[in-house]
C-alpha cells in the first residue's frame, strides 16, 4: 500500500520542475562558499574543513531548513487545491500511508539534495587546488545532515498538512530556525530539530560528536520523526476535512 | 484607494499582521541579544551603531523572505481561489488590481520596517545606551529599510503573479536572503547588482574588522542619495515592467 502511495506522490511531483527548486541552493552555496574560501586562503587554511564551513554555514544554518519548508509546502499544495481533500480522504488507503509517502518522498528528495551537495563540494575543493583526500567527518556530516533535514520535514509537512496558506508555513520554519539557532548557542542543539541540522551537519563547528551525542542525536531524529507523524496521522483520521 | 482598501480587508483573516509581528519579534529578539553582548563585552562598540548595524544585516536575511511570504500570501489567493477572472469581470483593471496588492504590500512591509525602527530605539533607551536616541541615524536606518523592502516587493509581486505555483516565488525570496546575508561577502561590483545587498548597502552605519575588533562608521548621507534614487528609478521600472506584464498575461 504504501508503496502505491509513494508512487502516486512522485507522479504528482511528475512536470512541477521541484528539481529546479532543490538543484539552485546547493549550487548557490557552493559557488559563493567556494569563491569565499578561494579569496580567503591565507586565512582559511584548514582545507576541505574551511571549505566545508564556508559552504554549510549558510546553507546549513538557515536555507536548508528554509528549502525543506518550500519542499514540504509544495507536497500539500495539491491537496489544498480545487477541493482535492475531499479526493484524497475518500481514497481507499490509510491515513498513515497519505503521511509516511508523503515523508518518505521528501526524505528521497532532500537525498538527492545532500548528495548534489556533495558532488558541488567534492568538484570545487579539486578546482580550488585541495589534495584528493577528504576530510573522515564527511559522511557522518552528510549522513546527519540528512536525517536532520528529513526530521525539519516531517515537522513542516505537519504544519502544511494544516496551514492552507503555502507561505506561512515557510514562515514559520524561517522563525524555527532561529530558535534552533538559539538552542545550539545555549547548548540544547540535540534537543530541537532545527539546531539538530546544525549540530549533525558540523556547520558550526567541525568536531565530530561522540559516541553517545551521535545516540542522542540519532533518538531525537527518530524521537520528532515519530511524534510529528503519529501527529499528523491522527489529525488526518480525526479532523474534519476543510476542502 | 477603494481597492486597497478591499485588498486589507481580504487580509482580516489570514493572520498576515500576527505572522509579521511574530516574525519581527524573533528577529529583533536575536539582534538585540547578540548587541547586548556585544555591547557590554567591548567597551569600544558603540551601543546605537552596533544596533544598527545588526538590524541591517539581519534585514539582509530577513526582510527578502518575510517580503517573499508576505506577497505571495497577497497574490496567492486570487490564484488560489481562481478569482483574477473574476475580478476582471467586475470591471477592475488588471493594472489597478496589480497596483491595489503592491500598495497592501507595500503598507505591510513600511509598518514591519517602522516597527523595527520603534522597537530599536525602545531597546537602545532601555539599554541606557551612552547618547541619546540618534533620531537622524534611525531614520536613515528606516529609509534604507523601506526604499529596499519597495523594490524587493515589486520584484516578488511580479513572480508571485506571474506564475502560479507559489514554490518559484519562495525560492526566489530564500535566494534573496541568501544574498542579502552573504552580500558583505561579494566584491562590490558583484554586489552592487543585487537588490537584497542593499540592506547592508544603504545602512547609514558601516563595520569593518581590525584584528579582533570591529571598527563601526557612518556613512555620509550624501553618497547615499544617488544610490537610493537609482535604486528607485530601479524599484519604478521592475514594478511596471511587472504589471505590463501580467497585466497582459492570459488567464
Amino acid at each position: 500500500m504504501i508503496k502505491r502511495c509513494i508512487w502516486a506522490e512522485l507522479m504528482k511531483l511528475r512536470h512541477s520542475r521541484i528539481w529546479m527548486i532543490l538543484a539552485v541552493l546547493p549550487v548557490i552555496s557552493v559557488l559563493i562558499g567556494c569563491g569565499n574560501y578561494y579569496m580567503n586562503r591565507s586565512v582559511l587554511t584548514k582545507g576541505w574543513y574551511s571549505l566545508w564551513s564556508q559552504v554549510c554555514l549558510f546553507y546549513g544554518e538557515f536555507f536548508l531548513p528554509v528549502l525543506t519548508a518550500i519542499l514540504c509546502a509544495y507536497m500539500w499544495r495539491l491537496e489544498h487545491l480545487n477541493k482535492n481533500w475531499n479526493m484524497i480522504m475518500t481514497v481507499p488507503v490509510p491515513a498513515a500511508g497519505i503521511f509516511l509517502a508523503k515523508l518518505a518522498v521528501v526524505g528521497f528528495l532532500l537525498l538527492f539534495v545532500q548528495i548534489f551537495l556533495f558532488i558541488l563540494y567534492f568538484l570545487s575543493g579539486r578546482l580550488a587546488g585541495l589534495d584528493p583526500g577528504l576530510p573522515g567527518e564527511l559522511p557522518g556530516w552528510l549522513i546527519r545532515g540528512w536525517l536532520a533535514s528529513v526530521t525539519i520535514g516531517s515537522f513542516q509537512l505537519v504544519l502544511s498538512m494544516r496551514i492552507r496558506s503555502f507561505a506561512a508555513p515557510v514562515g514559520i520554519g524561517l522563525c524555527a530556525v532561529f530558535i534552533g539557532l538559539g538552542m545550539y548557542v545555549f547548548r540544547l542543539g540535540l534537543f530541537f530539530p532545527h539546531s539538530l541540522l546544525t549540530v549533525g551537519m558540523g556547520v558550526l563547528s567541525q568536531t565530530g560528536l561522540s559516541p553517545g551525542e551521535n545516540i542522542l542525536f540519532f533518538a531525537m531524529c527518530l524521537f520528532y520523526m515519530v511524534a510529528d507523524s503519529i501527529g499528523a496521522i491522527y489529525l488526518l483520521q480525526k479532523s474534519d476535512t476543510m476542502a | 484607494m477603494k481597492l486597497v482598501g478591499i485588498e486589507l480587508y481580504k487580509l482580516r483573516r489570514k493572520h498576515l499582521f500576527s505572522m509579521v509581528m511574530i516574525f519581527l519579534l524573533v528577529e529583533i529578539s536575536w539582534a538585540f541579544v547578540v548587541t547586548a553582548r556585544s555591547v557590554s563585552g567591548n567597551s569600544v562598540y558603540a551601543g546605537w551603531k552596533a544596533l544598527i548595524a545588526m538590524l541591517s544585516s539581519m534585514n539582509g536575511l530577513f526582510f527578502p523572505v518575510l517580503t517573499a511570504v508576505c506577497v505571495s500570501r497577497i497574490c496567492d489567493m486570487e490564484h488560489k481561489g481562481n478569482t483574477r477572472k473574476l475580478l476582471l469581470a467586475m470591471s477592475v483593471k488588471q493594472n489597478r488590481l496589480y497596483a491595489a496588492k503592491y500598495a497592501s504590500a507595500a503598507i505591510v512591509m513600511f509598518t514591519a520596517a517602522v516597527l523595527q525602527a520603534l522597537a530599536a530605539a525602545a531597546f537602545g533607551i532601555t539599554s541606557a545606551f551612552e547618547r541619546s536616541v540618534p533620531l537622524f541615524l534611525l531614520f536613515r536606518f528606516l529609509t534604507a529599510t523601506i526604499i529596499t523592502n519597495m523594490i524587493v516587493a515589486a520584484l516578488q509581486q511580479w513572480i508571485s503573479m506571474a506564475v502560479k505555483n507559489q514554490a518559484f516565488a519562495l525560492t526566489f525570496g530564500m535566494i534573496g536572503g541568501f544574498i542579502g546575508v552573504v552580500a558583505d561577502l561579494l566584491p562590490h561590483n558583484v554586489r552592487k547588482v543585487f537588490i537584497w545587498s542593499y540592506y547592508t548597502g544603504l545602512s547609514p552605519v558601516t563595520q569593518f574588522y581590525t584584528g579582533n575588533h570591529v571598527i563601526f562608521s557612518i556613512r555620509d548621507t550624501g553618497s547615499m542619495v544617488p544610490v537610493m534614487t537609482v535604486l528607485i528609478i530601479a524599484g519604478i521600472v521592475v514594478y511596471f515592467a511587472g504589471s505590463f506584464h501580467v497585466s497582459r498575461q492570459e488567464l
